[in-house]
C-alpha cells in the first residue's frame, strides 16, 4: 500500500520531573498535535480531538483523512476569515493546515503551539494523564516565525515576519480593549506642504473622501482583542528569537534577514538594545544559547556559516563554514544543544538534507566530530533522556536531500540515535530504539493519494522556506 | 518627445563627466547643481536595494570620507584592513538630501566627524560632489589662490540658488573636512554604521511624510526605530527633528513621549528619552542651523510654510530589573 504520511514538523518533551509527572513527547504533524509516552511510544494524545475521531471512524486503516488541506488553505486566502471560523465550529476541518512551531513550558505544564494559517497562538495545559486541554487562542496579526517563553514562564514572545516582536500573557486575565478615540479623520498634509498641481488635487479629493468616511458609521476592530505589547521591531523579517537569563538578567536575542542578531534586555526592558552580534555575511537563520553555556551563542545563516558568540559583548569567537565539512550549499535550518551524561553536543541540521552534522563545543570554539545520514531531511529532534539517544523527525515525504521531489511511499517517522563518546572524538550511531518503532507503526495522518502538482509545491514552501528569504539583490 | 528619459540621462552624464574634468583640471571650481542630480522624493525602504554597508562598525572604512582625519599610523587598521581614522564620526544627519545641514553644520562643529546618510543615489551623488568642490575652494582659499563664484548656467532672473550655503569665498573653520555623505537604508543599517553609544546627535530633518496611514509603518521615526537611534546616541546626546507637517510634529511627540493613560508595563523606548525645551533649545546653534540652512527648510520658508520643532535628550540606560 503506498501512501504518504505528514512527517513530524515539531518535537519537544515536556519534562515535568518538578510536578513528580512522567515526561511527554509532544510532536505535531499536518494538522494535529500529538503526546507520546517518551519510554514507550504509546500515543497519550491527539489535538484536535473531533476531527480525529471523525478520521479514526471513517477510516479503519488509515485512509487518507486530508482531502482538503492544500486546497482548505487556498480557500482561507479567497473567502472571508468569518466563514472559515464558522466551518471550524461546525466540527468540520480545522482552518490551518500545519503546526509549524510549538515551545513547552520548563516545568512541562504548558504547551504553547502556532497554527499555521489561522495565525493563532494556542496554549495547551497538559493533564496529569498527559491530555491536551486547549486553554485560549489569540490571532496574531502576522504569522509567528518564532516562539519563546520568558524564563518566568509567564508570558509568551511571538516574533514575526514583518520584523515585529509581541509579548503575551501565556494566561491572559481580564482585558479591555482601550476605545481608541476619534481619531482625525482629514489628511495630514495641507496646501502648505504640497505645492504641485496633481498633489494639490490629490489633496482635495483625500478630504472629500476624510468627509465621506466620517459620516460612515464606525468599523468594529477585533484585531488583536487580546492584552499584548509590541516590545521590539526590525524593519526586517525575523526568523528565529530566544530568552535567555544569565546572571540574573534577562534577554531576548532575536536574528533577522539583514543579517543582524539584537541583544535586548528581557522584560520589561526589550527597548533597552544591549548590543547587536554582527558577522554573518546573509540572513540569520537559527540561533541557539546551548543549556550548558548560557554565555555562548550559536548561530548559523543562509549560506552554511556557523558562528560563535560571546553574545553579550557581540563578539564573534569562532566562525566555521558548513562547507568544509560537506560538499555543496547549505543554509543552516536547525541548531540543537543535546546535553547528556555522555557529552554535550551541538547538533546542525540543514534545509533539505538528511545529514546531520555533530560538533563540540569548548573554548577553543566549535569542532566537527561526526556526521551521521538519515533516511530522509532531517527536520527535528529531540533528546529524550539523560543517556544520550535522540529521536529526529525526518521527511515523510520527499527524497533524501531534495526539498521538491517526492517519495511513492512514506518511510519512517522517527529514526534514534546514540550519542557515544570514543577515543576518536564523539560517535553518532543509529539505533532501533523500540519507542521510535512504536511510533512509527501507529503513524500520523495520510495524505491523499491524488494531491496535483500545485498542492505538492504548497506543502513544499510550507516546510522548507529558507529559499524565498534569500536576497535578491536588484536596484 | 518619445524618448525624454534617455536625453535627460545623457545630459545628466555629461555633465557629470564635465564637473569632473574641472575639478581634476584644478581650475576654477564649479559647485555642481541640482538640476542634474534631482531624483524622486520617495524611495521603498523596504526593498532590497543593491546596498553596499559594512558588516559591522568595526568593519567600515571612513578614510576616503575624511582623509584629514585619517590615523598617520598605517598599523591602526579596521576589521576590513583599510586606515583608521583619528576619531569617530558622532553626528548623523538621517537622510542628509541635498547636504545643506551638513555643510552648515560643518564649520560650526570643526572639529568633530559628521555624515549624511541618503537612500538615493543621485542625491547622494550631489551632496559628494558638492563637498568635494568645497574642499578644494578652501584649499586654493588656504593657498591665497581666490576664486570668486560665477553661476553661469543659471538665467538671470531666477530666484536666489538654493546652493547658496557653503559657496562663500571665505575660510571655515574645519575646512569641510570633517563632513561626507554616505548611500544608506537608516532603517535597516543604523547598526552597522555606528556602534552603541557612538554618536552625540542626530538629525531628522524634514522626514519624508508618507501621508497616508498604511504608508506610516515606513516613517523614519517610530518606537522601535526610536530604540535603535537610543542604542546609537550616548546618554546625554540628542536627537533634532523638524517638520513642516503638523501631523507628523505630532507623531513624533507621541513617540518619544508617554502619553496620557498609555500603558507601557511592558517597557517602551519612549522611557529613554525626554524632550528638550526652554532657554536650552533657543540658544543652542544646532537648531538655528536646522532650521534655516537645510534646502527643505528655505523652501518651506519660500511657500509660507510652518516649521515644527522637537528635540530630545537621550537619558541614561534604566537600572536593570
Amino acid at each position: 500500500m503506498a501512501s504518504l504520511q505528514h512527517p513530524f514538523q515539531c518535537l519537544q518533551v515536556a519534562k515535568r520531573g518538578s510536578q513528580g509527572l512522567p515526561d511527554v513527547l509532544i510532536a505535531t504533524a499536518g494538522r494535529y498535535l500529538y503526546a507520546y509516552n517518551p519510554t514507550n511510544g504509546q500515543r497519550l494524545d491527539v489535538w484536535p480531538q473531533d476531527v480525529d475521531s471523525a478520521e479514526s471512524k471513517a477510516s479503519t486503516a488509515h485512509v487518507a483523512d486530508d482531502t482538503a488541506p492544500p486546497e482548505k488553505r487556498r480557500k482561507l486566502s479567497s473567502d472571508s476569515e468569518g466563514q472559515e471560523q464558522k466551518q471550524t465550529s461546525n466540527k468540520k476541518a480545522p482552518a490551518w493546515t500545519a503546526i509549524p512551531l510549538t515551545v513547552t513550558s520548563s516545568d512541562g505544564k504548558y504547551v504553547v503551539a502556532l497554527t499555521g494559517e489561522d495565525k493563532a497562538i494556542r496554549v495547551f495545559e497538559l493533564s496529569m494523564d498527559s491530555k491536551f486541554k486547549e486553554l485560549n487562542s489569540r490571532v496574531m496579526p502576522k504569522r509567528a516565525s518564532a516562539l519563546a517563553l520568558t524564563p518566568d514562564g509567564q508570558n509568551i514572545i511571538i516574533a514575526d515576519k514583518f520584523g515585529d516582536v509581541y509579548s503575551i500573557p501565556l494566561i491572559p486575565g481580564e482585558y479591555v480593549k482601550k476605545v481608541i478615540e476619534a481619531k482625525p479623520t482629514g489628511p495630514s498634509a495641507t496646501p502648505l506642504t504640497v505645492h504641485t498641481k496633481g498633489n494639490l488635487r490629490t489633496l482635495e479629493l483625500q478630504k472629500l473622501h476624510a468627509e465621506r468616511l466620517a459620516n460612515a458609521p464606525p468599523q468594529e476592530d477585533d484585531r488583536l482583542n487580546f492584552e499584548h505589547h509590541t516590545i521590539i521591531g526590525h524593519v526586517s523579517v525575523l526568523t528565529d528569537l530566544l530568552t535567555v537569563s544569565l546572571a540574573g538578567r534577562n534577554y531576548i536575542l532575536t536574528g533577522d534577514r539583514d543579517e543582524h542578531i539584537r541583544v535586548s534586555r528581557g522584560l520589561p526592558q526589550a527597548h533597552v538594545i544591549e548590543n547587536f552580534c554582527l558577522g554573518h555575511p546573509t540572513l540569520v537563520t537559527k540561533l541557539c544559547i546551548p543549556s550548558w553555556a548560557p554565555h555562548l551563542l550559536v548561530s548559523g545563516d543562509g549560506a552554511g556559516n556557523l558562528f560563535l558568540w560571546d553574545w553579550r559583548q557581540g563578539q564573534t569567537l569562532h566562525r566555521i563554514s558548513i562547507q568544509e565539512t560537506l560538499q555543496g550549499e547549505f543554509m543552516i535550518n536547525g541548531i540543537w544543544d543535546i546535553s547528556s551524561d555522555q557529552a554535550n553536543v551541538i547538533l546542525v541540521g540543514l534545509e533539505g538534507s538528511a545529514q546531520l552534522l555533530c560538533y563540540k563545543l569548548d573554548e577553543q570554539g566549535l569542532q566537527v566530530q561526526d556526521t551521521i545520514q538519515l533516511s530522509g531531511n532531517v527536520l527535528d529532534l529531540v533528546g529524550v533522556n539523560s543517556s544520550g539517544s535522540v529521536f529526529v523527525s525526518v521527511d515523510t515525504l520527499r527524497e533524501a536531500g531534495s526539498i521538491d521531489s517526492w517519495k511513492p511511499s512514506s518511510g519512517a517517522l522517527l529514526e534514534s540515535f546514540q550519542i557515544t563518546v570514543g577515543a576518536d572524538g564523539i560517535k553518532l550511531s543509529a539505533t532501533e530504539d523500540p519507542v521510535a518503532t512504536n511510533i512509527n507503526v501507529v503513524g500520523t495522518s495520510h495524505l491523499p493519494a491524488d494531491l496535483n502538482e500545485k498542492q505538492k509545491k504548497d506543502l513544499n514552501t510550507s516546510l522548507y522556506n529558507l529559499e524565498n528569504l534569500k536576497k535578491r539583490a536588484f536596484d | 518627445m518619445s524618448t525624454p528619459q534617455p536625453v535627460k540621462r545623457q545630459k545628466r552624464e555629461e555633465y557629470r563627466r564635465k564637473l569632473q574634468d574641472q575639478q581634476a583640471a584644478d581650475g576654477e571650481v564649479k559647485m555642481p547643481q541640482k538640476k542634474f542630480f534631482r531624483q524622486r522624493a520617495h524611495a521603498n525602504v523596504f526593498s532590497d536595494h543593491h546596498l553596499e554597508y559594512p558588516i559591522s562598525p568595526a568593519h567600515m572604512d571612513w578614510s576616503s570620507h575624511y582623509p584629514a582625519f585619517v590615523d598617520p599610523d598605517p598599523t591602526h587598521q579596521t576589521l576590513s584592513g583599510t586606515r583608521r581614522l583619528l576619531k569617530d564620526v558622532e553626528v548623523v544627519d538621517i537622510g542628509c538630501g541635498f547636504g545643506g545641514l551638513l555643510v552648515g553644520l560643518a564649520p560650526l562643529l570643526p572639529e568633530t566627524l559628521i555624515v549624511g546618510l541618503e537612500i538615493r543615489t543621485s542625491v547622494l551623488d550631489y551632496v559628494r560632489s558638492r563637498i568635494h568642490a568645497l574642499r578644494l575652494r578652501q584649499q586654493q582659499l588656504k593657498q591665497g589662490i581666490v576664486a570668486p563664484i560665477e553661476e553661469t548656467e543659471r538665467p538671470a532672473e531666477a530666484p536666489a540658488p538654493e546652493d547658496e550655503v557653503g559657496t562663500t569665498n571665505a575660510l571655515v573653520p574645519g575646512n569641510y573636512e570633517n563632513i561626507s555623505g554616505i548611500r544608506a537604508n537608516t532603517m535597516k543599517f543604523l547598526p552597522n554604521f555606528f556602534a552603541r553609544h557612538q554618536l552625540s546627535k542626530i538629525f531628522i530633518c524634514f522626514p519624508d511624510p508618507h501621508f497616508k496611514v498604511r504608508k506610516h509603518k515606513a516613517r523614519i521615526v517610530s518606537e522601535s526605530l526610536n530604540a535603535e537611534y537610543a542604542y546609537a546616541v550616548r546618554p546625554g546626546g540628542k536627537l533634532y527633528s523638524i517638520t513642516d507637517v503638523e501631523e507628523y510634529h505630532h507623531w513624533i511627540l507621541r513617540h518619544f513621549t508617554v502619553q496620557v493613560g498609555e500603558d507601557v508595563s511592558m517597557g517602551s523606548s519612549k522611557f529613554l528619552w525626554e524632550r528638550v525645551e526652554g532657554e536650552e533649545l533657543e540658544n543652542d546653534p544646532c537648531v538655528k542651523v536646522m532650521s534655516s540652512e537645510t534646502e527643505e527648510s528655505k523652501k518651506v520658508t519660500r511657500n509660507n510654510g510652518n516649521k515644527y520643532v522637537a528635540v530630545f535628550r537621550r537619558k541614561e540606560d534604566p537600572e536593570w530589573v
